[in-house]
């Protein structure tokens, strides 16, 4: 069995920033199988009812992912980059990592029905293809961990900013 | 300390190596009754229906144990534990001193009683080698009597082997301890259609063959066969602890810390008896994620961290070629002595079917076929988070709104069960 290390580059998304441009679907496929096919990349853009918004889905490696647990063959593997992938040479395509999973997050590939989880393009040195991708909106930035609750505690605080900014007259009356 | 584990199973092996993991130094023991390194049960079928290689059931190598530094002693299994003594015995004659034992041996087969069931051509797919006897048999029409999980996956891997495969459940529907009938009709339909005959509401009589099978005769017919396989569902293994005067129940009776009543003595798997981590009702999931969370609790109170379990919890898996199946938590059967208003969310789309179980409002449980299974994940976490139903159905207009208020999992889930419209 694999030990998890620390993990060097987490993929962080900012869901507002979304635009469900999918470009990221294409990335991805690109990488991975050579051919811009969304239906085998490993994020997936879910579009919320009456779409008012859009998020990105991918594996979020669960530090202790019930995916790994649950699997017949025992073919989810935590990488040594802390990512959580599936083993195709033992999937049987029997998708317990997509039922127990959280976020439903890995992809079935049309091709054998076996799991396609993120592996963050691990050896590409441009990092992960669906960040590139995602230039234009930004709504997925590589961190690393320690990074990753700055980040989160920054953006928390611009919204709860926008929501509970008090009314003016009062801010003044302090 | 002298660490010593019966059974080599997903729980024993967990123990041995989650204790290195956490750094151990301790003599660590593995007493298996079973000639191998530790392998996946869950596997076998898959291995019997040739999806995967022989290898691939195998979760460690002969190598793994003795780099940890884990002594492994196969084919001599315990019989008996002197709790005052602190040793075992095993059917070799020999014995161990411990001080710590840890009961992780799983449970056995049920086998009724049933005449003819030690026949010639009588088979088992719980172990590896009762898998391999089955891989060497050679037939071609055979009888599964239970339709469990392993049932049913039994019957498609000897379907994909080319045997014409009749299934039979003494229960009125298939899958019956994971699924409501409603589902398991619809998974029956499926299942014939794939080939396999499916016979619900009977019992089997008698094995008949003048030295090996020849028929299964039940309360309505007679089935000609050569091979029967016996998947009648698993009992805990709990002789050896009640005969060493350590309590049990359904299962081996533990505290929270998965202590027995014996100081010392630690119990994990298949033999254990639990709670169910939603409900803290008395539970016996005899399921493979439980195996490893209990083994790593009792890795955990062996390092003298006190750790509690929370319990075990309900998820299985229904898969035979291309339909896709889940359930999780309770059952409206499992419900039906319960106080409380239940209540059935059904969607059905096509060939997919969604069926959720609310008790006073809250998810207890649910079962799903195709599409609707693949959101399974944000059903099971609306369980764990108890979110009331009702309340998500009168703050609909939230659900479409802005994205602000409301987080996705659950306005996707607002989505899943139809309260957006």
């Amino acid at each position: 069995m694999k030990e998890p290390s620390a993990p060097n580059t987490l993929i962080h998304v900012i869901a507002e920033r979304c635009s469900g441009c999918r470009r990221c679907e294409i990335a991805c496929s690109m990488v991975h199988c050579g051919i811009p096919t969304p239906q085998r990349s490993r994020i997936r853009i879910l579009p919320l009812p009456r779409r008012t918004g859009f998020i990105p889905v991918l594996c979020q490696a669960c530090e202790d992912a019930p995916c790994l647990k649950t699997c017949p063959m025992n073919a989810r593997l935590r990488t040594a980059e802390g990512a959580v992938v599936t083993d195709e040479e033992s999937c049987i395509g029997c998708r317990a990592c997509l039922y127990i999973c959280p976020y439903g997050a890995p992809t079935v590939s049309p091709d054998d029905g076996k799991t396609l989880t993120c592996d963050r393009c691990a050896g590409e040195p441009g990092g992960p293809w669906c960040v590139a991708a995602c230039r234009d909106c930004g709504a997925l930035e590589a961190v690393r961990p320690e990074e990753l609750f700055v980040r989160g505690s920054r953006a928390a605080a611009r919204t709860l900013r926008h929501v509970w900014s008090p009314p003016r007259s009062r801010r003044c009356a302090s | 300390m002298r660490i010593l584990i019966i059974g080599n199973g997903i729980a024993g092996g967990e123990v041995a190596f989650g204790l290195r993991r956490a750094g151990s130094a301790d003599e660590i023991t593995i007493l298996s009754a079973e000639e191998v390194p530790e392998y996946d049960p869950c596997s076998l079928p898959y291995f019997l229906g040739r999806d995967v290689p022989r290898p691939r059931v195998f979760r460690r190598r002969f190598e793994d144990y003795s780099s940890a530094g884990i002594r492994l002693e196969t084919g001599d299994a315990a019989v008996a534990i002197d709790p005052q003594a602190r040793r075992v015995h095993t059917s070799s004659g020999r014995e161990y001193a411990f001080d710590r034992l840890v009961l992780a041996h799983g449970g056995s087969l049920f086998v009724p009683p049933i005449p003819g069931i030690d026949k010639p051509g009588v088979h088992r797919c719980k172990q590896l080698p009762e898998a391999d006897r089955l891989d060497r048999h050679r037939g071609s029409a055979a009888v599964v009597i239970g339709s469990g999980a392993i049932g049913i996956e039994a019957a498609e891997a000897l379907k994909k082997r080319g045997y014409a495969v009749t299934v039979i459940e003494v229960m009125d529907w298939i899958l019956p301890a994971l699924f409501d009938p409603e589902t398991a009709g619809r998974l029956k339909r499926r299942l014939e259609r794939c080939g396999i005959a499916a016979l619900t509401g009977e019992r089997v009589l008698r094995i008949e063959g003048t030295q090996a099978v020849a028929a299964v005769v039940t309360d309505r017919r007679t089935i000609a066969c050569d091979t029967v396989v016996l998947a009648t569902g698993i009992v805990p293994g709990v002789a050896l602890a009640r005969t060493a005067g350590i309590e049990v129940g359904r299962g081996i009776r533990v505290n929270e810390r998965l202590e027995t009543r014996v100081s010392g003595i630690f119990a994990c798997g298949d033999c254990v008896e639990t709670v169910d981590a939603c409900t803290g009702e008395d539970a016996m999931f005899q399921l493979k994620h439980n195996a490893i969370e209990q083994a790593r609790i009792v890795v955990r109170n062996l390092r003298g961290e006190p750790a509690a379990y929370p319990g075990a919890w309900a998820f299985a898996r229904a898969h035979f070629f291309d339909t896709h199946a889940v359930s999780f938590g309770k059952t409206t059967r499992a419900t039906q002595c319960e106080l409380g208003q239940l209540e059935i969310i059904e969607r059905e789309a096509g060939e997919d079917y969604l069926r959720v179980i609310l008790k006073e409002g809250i998810i207890v449980g649910g079962q799903a076929i195709g599409r609707f299974a693949d959101a399974a994940g944000l059903l099971i976490g609306a369980m764990w988070r108890r979110e009331s139903i009702p309340l998500l159905r009168a703050r609909r207009e939230l659900l479409g709104g802005p994205p602000t208020a409301t987080p996705w999992t659950t306005r996707k889930l607002g989505e899943l069960l139809g309260l957006t419209g």
